[in-house]
């Protein structure tokens, strides 16, 4: 007995009927299809119901607006009981200022052009390039004037070197220093021993913490009477205001002597004293110098007889040996000048820009026996001397030490902590003039920031500000806690 | 539907297609100073040209409820439901500037995605699983009748094993002599082997040796046939009953082979023929099984394609209708 199959016999077992019974597969295909719609606009009317409009929201709100999520209409004004398409001005200065670019702008550009929300947590403030580039992009077809450039378009496209390098400025700081000098190891005091500065030893924000290596706690603690008001750079007019103020750690406040000279660059004057004279306007340092020989030699007045030493005459002509007296105020003056040409002409002159008097010879002044120094011998002569010390002091220029080279942009110092500076002011180590402007160019920027996810940011925003927030305006509250949560005002 | 070199015009056309939409998009993204936006002219063309095929793809469905109308070759539609369908996922990533938006949009997107993916799925699968199922299931038949058929097969088993062991207390089908749902006879056997074939050539051997003289019916002794009965109650007729409750080993061809050839050594000679026609309605019980599973394979996506794509449409009308109006 053997089974075969015939097309018939095949035929034959099928239900001619077959197709009217639906299949499991084919019921489960119609309820899903009736149930999947109908869920989908139970939810819609359930969200209608609950006057709930987030659901039709393109996307979710900044970290900033997040408290409004719910509530469109804060920002799509309703009108009429429908909300505006797009969130007015208005609705956005409800809360904020916008204070304008700047009077040459000839767009005036809706904050939405610029802030674009609904984007998820973003950067609300993170303009992208082509907003700025709609304008800065060709200034001049778009009929603006500016002091800056006619095309930049981003940071990597169009962007000009650093005006201050751009231009080939000079520091005009009045400060002398060797950088290279200092960079490589040099002595601490005449006889000290031999260090290793880094830049960090007088390089440093101003809210910085820590032990200064080179101060010197006298100078730290003492009063100065001079003004330590830093010299920024001429800002260009209309230059953007930042918004938020300066957090200390931007910027590199400029050295100080008492925390980073004083340990090596000692103010001493005589050799009598070890201490150095105050850090301070000329006529303080005077005041002290006279105090302090006055102070010396009453209490030693065996001082005021003096035996010239021979061996100190270095002119070569014949020395008589001699003895001379002066009175107290004789030697005080005589002692005061001495020091003071030490002072004016190299201590303080290795550093400050000093206006001072005509350099005398007070030792050969003093013990001239001729007329050919042009000063009258003895005792007549220290008088002479005396007198000049009624001249007036001499000035110490300003530092004009400039703070930020760049008052157009931002740049945070703290931000790149995790660098040395050399990697970013590499011609701090060559530079052998004060007047060399040490700010690294915008190469050097275009290392990290550029566009692309293994780069830092490099957009415009990053560094400049479209609001004057100088022109800031305040805000007069329009809405209450927690009735903003629920929609009201 | 098959891939193959009739869908070349498609594939060009559509890779074109796309190619031209990506250019678009990119120019526009790159122009765009504030970004993509859905609401931009350029955003909204995407979103309205992705909107319409997806449109048109849902509307395969209806087409198919009305064969008879003359609305264009029904080829013509599927090929324009893949091919449109699949390009309404870029164009609508395009209109959103490949952001997912808020909620209905996100809803929407993933609606599409999953959508446009299972549709990618299906057609994979029905690439291939048409070509496995050929070549796997020579006795596939209609799947909507495979339950029936495979009551027949049992029946018919239970017909084939009473006859050659006696009665054995099986129960009957509704007509009592079972309907031979292989067009197996033993009143009026067939000499020769099975031909599983529906040709008319199969059907032509099948008749000339339905004419051979039938042999003899040996009714075993119940000694004889107690492996057969034991086998029959414990194994097979199980396994016809409820094939896929248990992993029974005549679910698997080589076990099954395995099994029927230990059981051909403990029979005599005249049980050899009806042996072998249980092992064939075995196999044939197999197949259906595996027809059954490859069909569920090759429409089951359908239960999320379909329904989802509907939500999607619907949805989708519905978001349109709020973003144009505000």
């Amino acid at each position: 007995m053997a089974r075969t199959r015939t097309t018939k016999k095949v035929a034959q077992r099928i239900n001619l009927d077959y197709f009217k019974r639906a299949t499991p597969l084919k019921r489960a295909k119609v309820w899903l299809s009736v149930l999947a719609p109908l869920l989908a606009l139970g939810w819609i009317a359930w969200r209608g119901f609950a006057r709930d409009s987030r659901v039709y929201s393109s996307g979710r709100l900044s970290a900033v607006h997040a408290v409004i999520e719910k509530q469109c209409a804060a920002c799509h004004l309703e009108k009429a009981g429908v909300f505006a398409a797009k969130a007015e001005n208005r609705a956005c200065l409800d809360c904020h200022d916008g204070p304008a670019h700047h009077s040459a702008k000839i767009a005036e550009p809706q904050c939405g052009t610029c802030h674009v929300e609904h984007r998820g947590r973003v950067n609300l403030s993170a303009a992208r390039n082509q907003t700025c580039a709609s304008c800065h992009g060709d200034l001049r077809a778009a009929g603006g004037t500016s002091n800056y450039g006619n095309n930049i378009r981003g940071f990597e496209d169009g962007h000009p070197e650093f005006a201050v390098l751009r231009e080939k400025m000079l520091d005009r700081g009045t400060i002398k220093l060797n950088h290279q000098l200092h960079m490589k190891p040099i002595k601490k005091s005449a006889n000290g021993p031999e260090v290793q500065l880094v830049c960090g030893d007088c390089h440093r924000t101003a809210a910085a913490k820590g032990a200064w290596p080179y101060a010197d706690e006298k100078y730290v603690s003492a009063k100065i009477t001079y003004s330590e008001k830093d010299e920024l750079m001429p800002v260009k007019a209309e230059t953007m205001a930042a918004r938020h103020p300066r957090t200390d750690r931007e910027l590199m406040a400029p050295p100080k002597f008492a925390t980073t000279c004083a340990a090596c660059h000692l103010l001493t004057f005589d050799k009598r004293f070890e201490e150095g004279v105050p850090h301070d306007e000329p006529g303080v340092v005077h005041a002290f110098v006279v105090k302090k020989f006055t102070e010396y030699i009453a209490t030693h007045p065996n001082e005021l007889r003096e035996i010239r030493d021979p061996d100190r005459a270095l002119t070569g002509r014949r020395m008589v040996p001699s003895v001379q007296t002066l009175t107290s105020a004789q030697w005080v003056a005589e002692k005061t000048m001495v020091a003071e040409e030490l002072l004016w002409h190299k201590t303080c002159a290795q550093c400050h820009t000093i206006s001072t008097s005509p350099l005398y010879d007070t030792f050969l002044a003093r013990w001239s026996t001729g007329g050919s120094t042009g000063f009258r011998a003895g005792a007549a002569g220290v008088a002479a001397l005396a007198e000049s010390l009624k001249l007036p002091v001499p000035t110490v220029a300003g530092s004009k030490t400039t703070q930020k080279w760049m008052p157009h942009a931002r740049f945070d110092h703290d931000a790149h902590r995790g660098f040395t500076c050399q990697s970013c002011h590499e011609k701090a180590l060559k530079s052998t003039e004060a007047s060399d402007v040490l700010l690294p160019g915008i190469a050097t920027c275009q290392k990290c920031h550029a566009p692309g996810p293994d780069h830092a940011e490099s957009r415009c925003f990053e560094c400049h500000t479209y609001h004057d927030w100088a022109k800031r305006k305040e805000v007069t509250p329009k809405f209450t806690l927690p009735v903003l949560r629920t929609g009201g005002k | 539907m098959r891939m193959d070199q009739t869908q070349r015009g498609w594939t060009v056309g559509s890779l074109v297609f796309l190619a031209i939409s990506a250019v678009a998009y990119a120019l526009y993204a790159l122009g765009a100073p504030d970004g993509p936006k859905g609401g931009s002219a350029a955003g909204l063309t995407f979103g309205i040209v992705g909107f319409a095929f997806m449109i048109f793809a849902a509307l395969l469905g209806a087409r198919k409820r009305v064969p008879t109308w003359r609305l264009g070759r029904a080829q013509a539609w599927m090929r324009g439901h893949l091919w449109l369908g699949f390009l309404a996922l870029p164009l609508i990533l395009f209109h959103g500037g490949f952001h997912f938006g808020g909620t209905l949009t996100r809803v929407l997107m993933w609606l599409l995605i999953v959508t446009v993916g299972s549709g990618v799925f299906g057609a994979v699968l029905q690439n291939y699983l048409p070509r496995l199922m050929t070549a796997d299931v020579p006795l596939e038949t209609i799947y909507d009748e495979i339950g029936h058929v495979r009551q027949l097969l049992r029946e018919e088993a239970d017909h084939t094993i009473e006859a050659l062991c006696g009665p054995m207390g099986l129960p009957k089908g509704a007509d009592g002599n079972g309907q031979r749902a292989g067009g197996f006879t033993a009143l009026r056997p067939i000499a020769g082997s099975a031909m599983p074939l529906r040709t008319s050539a199969a059907v032509s051997a099948g008749v000339s040796a339905a004419v051979a003289a039938a042999p003899e019916i040996v009714l075993l002794r119940d000694e004889e046939s107690a492996p057969l009965r034991s086998f029959y109650a414990t194994e097979m007729r199980p396994f016809l009953q409820r094939p896929r409750e248990h992993s029974w080993r005549l679910a698997d061809e080589a076990r099954a082979r395995s099994s029927f050839a230990g059981l051909r050594t403990l029979l005599p000679t005249s049980a050899q023929a009806t042996l072998a026609d249980l092992q064939d309605i075995c196999d044939e019980a197999r197949q259906l099984t595996k027809q059954e599973r490859l069909h569920r394979w090759m429409h089951g996506w359908l239960l999320l394609h379909i329904p989802l794509s509907l939500a999607l449409i619907l949805l989708g009308a519905i978001h349109a209708v709020m973003a144009l109006r505000y």
